[in-house]
């Protein structure tokens, strides 16, 4: 039990072992085939990352480009206006009409103005400043717009210009505290012949084109463009429509902390700085999502394929292992078996009988490994019983039918003389429990070997051949097959045989042996080849050997179907000695039977000491029968008759008296003390165990004792 | 079959000649009656000339040792030779007899 559990762990072990082995590689190829897709994902990511700089910078590039312009237009109207704007100074009216010419020639230029030194005109106060501005449809406004409240003199543009006596450009503004328009200004000193500031003039640049411009064309629905400050505010954006001034604000911080952000982030930034001032940024803010969406798309995908990929592998090769075990398993057990099934037909061989006597010869041949087929024959009381059987179907199941019929024959037939009743013992021995409804074809003969007396009895086996001088069917009736039905009678049939006659058993593995859709070897084929064999004078194992050939050169290459079974059965008593002696039922005739029985033995030049107890079996047994068959008082007849081939000696003592049998008789036990030994009883008992085999039968009304020894 | 008894140095001596077959029996079983009142003095069978025997020998060998016992005698086989002895072995007369 101990061993049985720990084996039983140890297959489980190992089992799990395998199955780990194989999670372990599949675990292995994932994590390579991932990293591979990493490494490509990088690749990728570094190209399409290449891709935004290039896209990135012809966008940013021709932005600079255009506010460049923009802004060089701007600054050289100034320079080109500038000489006007001097010719009016003498005259603070007219200046007006100069602002005029100067917004109305560009269109970038919305407004512009000219804020003087204060009481350069001293009759126009301490504050003069003429403005002029054009509203969307182009129609330009004039007026004086500074005043106490609006003093520009504490404006930083103003006072920047007038310090350092530099052009500026000022940080982008609102038009208005309610006004969308953004607007940047350029202020110019404007000086008299001495070189003395004497007014800062203004030209007012709208800026809203820039944020629509750059983001006119966005490549992505959450990218915009901006245009920043050289310190980072913004001068143009997104309309609110592409991104909400919460998102540019959270990325304008975020770019307050990192320059341009990284990939990893939520906004890549790709930007550049103008070379000239006033040193703006233009730059273009990717949603990092929206950019590697794709590729990210792509990965997730690609690792679904590898992971499904993987997932069949697994499956596959776990099939393929599992049925690879299980055919390392199946030819295993098919190697046990065809281990089995060599030593089943060992066993079977084994049976059958190997020594033949000169007219005796049988020969079987499976079809596979073990048959259904049968055959057997030995010599009891001068007779030599002989059958053969053909169990149905092949294989396996026949052949273990086969060994109980055998067996069963070989148990059954040495008590009784008769084939009809030996069969009907058979019959109802294997009727008893036969579930699977197998049953046997039968044919069971006996030949007195010294009268030729030939009984059989048939279980719808094929008729054998009967060779005479020429070869003709055995007039067998068929009967029923064995196995079928527990009262059936196999009627028995007798035929006198002449010396030198034969019978040719077989089962029909012979007669039905064909090639395969072609026809059949038949019985005409069998009976030609017996009367080859028979004008050819052959032997038992002659005959039965070219009966193989001509089967087999008639089914050339094809394979035998069914078993093949022949045996060949000859009654040829040779050098026979034959005597009888009729006695009365008296001992006065003993002294006549000493010299009969003398007489047989020295015929047969016997030795003494065999003769001897011969004679002895043999006169006890014929005492018992003069002494016993008849009543007292009464006369009758025993007969013996002696016969022998010079190999067995056969005595047949028949009387016609009272059935007895002594072999019926208990044996006294021989190891029993002096006085509890019975006198009576011994005749018997140094018959039977002198002789070979001692048979009883009524036969006709007559006791017949069948007493045989060998003698060889 | 030729059948004597004598007494020789206080034992009964039998001496049996030719063929102890069936036939032979009755005349033998008359002529050993004289064993049968040995009255304790031992018996011996010369059995060197017996050729030959036959269950009804044996049964009267083994009524000889029976009555032979009762009376405290003993019964002593001489000579057997090998036929004889091979029947006497097959019945288990070997164990019951004494042998010289």
């Amino acid at each position: 039990m101990i061993t049985l559990q720990s084996v039983k762990t140890r297959q489980v072990d190992s089992s799990k072992k395998s199955w780990l082995t194989r999670l372990g590689i599949m675990v292995i190829a994932a994590i390579l085939v991932e990293s591979l897709s990493i490494i490509q994902s990088r690749r990728i990511h570094a190209i399409m990352e290449e891709e935004m700089d290039v896209r990135s910078q012809m966008v940013l590039r021709s932005m600079q480009e255009r506010i460049g312009h923009m802004l060089d237009m701007t600054e050289s109207t100034m320079r080109e206006n500038l000489r006007d704007i001097k010719l009016s100074l003498h005259n603070p009216d007219s200046i007006f009409r100069a602002m005029e010419y100067l917004i109305d020639d560009n269109p970038d230029i919305v407004g512009g103005c000219i804020c003087f030194a204060p009481y350069y005109f001293p009759e126009k106060g301490r504050l003069y400043e003429p403005y002029a501005y054009k509203d969307d449809e182009e129609t330009i406004y004039l007026s004086q717009i500074a005043g106490e409240d609006h003093d520009y003199t504490q404006n930083p543009f103003y006072r920047k210009v007038v310090e350092s006596g530099m052009a500026d450009w000022s940080d982008p503004y609102l038009f208005g505290p309610d006004s969308v328009r953004s607007l940047t200004t350029y202020s110019y000193p404007v000086k008299d012949g001495s070189g003395r500031i004497v007014a800062v003039c203004g030209l007012d640049v709208d800026l809203s084109w820039m944020g629509e411009t750059l983001n006119a064309h966005q490549h992505f629905p959450s990218s915009f463009g901006l245009v920043l400050t050289a310190d980072g505010r913004q001068v143009a954006g997104p309309p609110p429509s592409r991104a909400s001034a919460a998102v540019v604000e959270r990325v304008m911080a975020q770019m307050q902390e990192d320059e341009e952000l990284s990939s990893a982030s939520e906004w890549v930034v790709r930007k550049v700085r103008m070379a000239r001032d006033p040193y703006w940024q233009i730059a273009q803010v990717y949603k990092t999502d929206e950019v590697f969406a794709g590729m990210r798309r792509m990965r997730l995908q690609q690792l679904l394929f590898i992971l499904l990929g993987l997932a069949i592998l697994f499956f596959m090769i776990d099939r393929f292992a599992r049925s690879e075990k299980k055919l390392r398993k199946a030819s295993e057990q098919q190697a046990r078996i065809s281990g089995e099934l060599e030593a089943a037909r060992t066993i079977q061989k084994e049976m059958l009988p190997k020594a033949f006597p000169a007219d005796i010869y049988g020969f079987l041949e499976p079809a596979r490994e073990v048959g259904g087929d049968l055959f057997d024959f030995y010599r009891r009381d001068g007779k030599l019983f002989f059958c053969i059987g053909d169990v149905s179907g092949k294989g396996v199941p026949s052949a273990m039918l086969m060994s109980v019929i055998h067996s069963l024959f070989r148990m059954v037939s040495p008590h009784i003389e008769s084939p009809s009743v030996i069969l009907q013992r058979l019959n109802e021995q294997l009727c008893q429990g036969n579930d699977s409804n197998m049953f046997v074809t039968f044919f069971l003969g006996t030949i007195d070997y010294y009268t030729g007396h030939f009984r059989y009895a048939n279980a719808g086996h094929d008729k054998p051949f009967l060779l005479t001088e020429n070869v003709s069917l055995l007039p067998a009736k068929s009967n029923l097959p064995l196995g079928v039905f527990p009262n059936t009678v196999f009627e028995e049939q007798t035929l006198q045989l002449s010396p030198g006659n034969a019978l040719f058993l077989y089962t029909d593995g012979l007669t039905e042996a064909k090639v395969e859709g072609g026809q059949a070897f038949g019985r005409s084929r069998v009976q030609a080849s017996l009367q080859e064999a028979l004008s050819r004078g052959m032997d038992a194992r002659q005959t039965v050997l070219s009966m193989f050939d001509a089967a087999h050169d008639f089914l050339g290459d094809a394979a035998q179907r069914d078993d093949l079974t022949m045996l060949l059965v000859q009654y040829a008593p040779k050098d026979l000695v034959q005597d009888h002696i009729d006695l009365k039922n008296r001992a006065e005739e003993l002294p006549r039977l000493s010299d009969f029985l003398k007489g047989v033995c020295a015929s047969l030049a016997l030795e003494k000491k065999l003769g001897q107890s011969l004679r002895l079996a043999t006169e006890e047994a014929v005492v018992n029968a003069i002494k016993y068959a008849y009543p007292e008082g009464s006369e009758g007849i025993v007969s013996v008759y002696a016969d022998s081939d010079r190999r067995e000696i056969r005595f047949t003592i028949v009387d016609a008296g009272n059935p007895f049998d002594p072999t019926a008789a208990v044996p006294p036990d021989t190891r029993l003390d002096v006085q509890d030994r019975p006198i009576g009883g011994l005749g018997i008992l140094l018959t039977r165990k002198i002789m070979d085999s001692v048979s009883y039968a009524r036969k006709e009304g007559k006791n017949v004792l069948t007493l045989t020894k060998n003698i060889v | 079959m030729k059948t004597t008894v004598q007494e020789i140095d206080g034992k009964l001596v039998a001496t049996l000649c030719g063929e102890l077959d069936t036939a032979a029996a009755p005349e033998a079983e008359v002529a050993l009656r004289p064993l049968l009142q040995a009255q304790g003095k031992d018996i011996v069978i010369d059995c060197t000339d017996l050729e030959y025997i036959a269950s009804s020998g044996l049964r009267l060998l083994l009524s000889v040792l029976k009555q032979a016992q009762s009376v405290g005698s003993r019964v002593t086989l001489k000579n057997v030779n090998e036929v004889v002895r091979d029947v006497l072995d097959l019945t288990g007369f070997v164990s019951i007899f004494n042998f010289e």
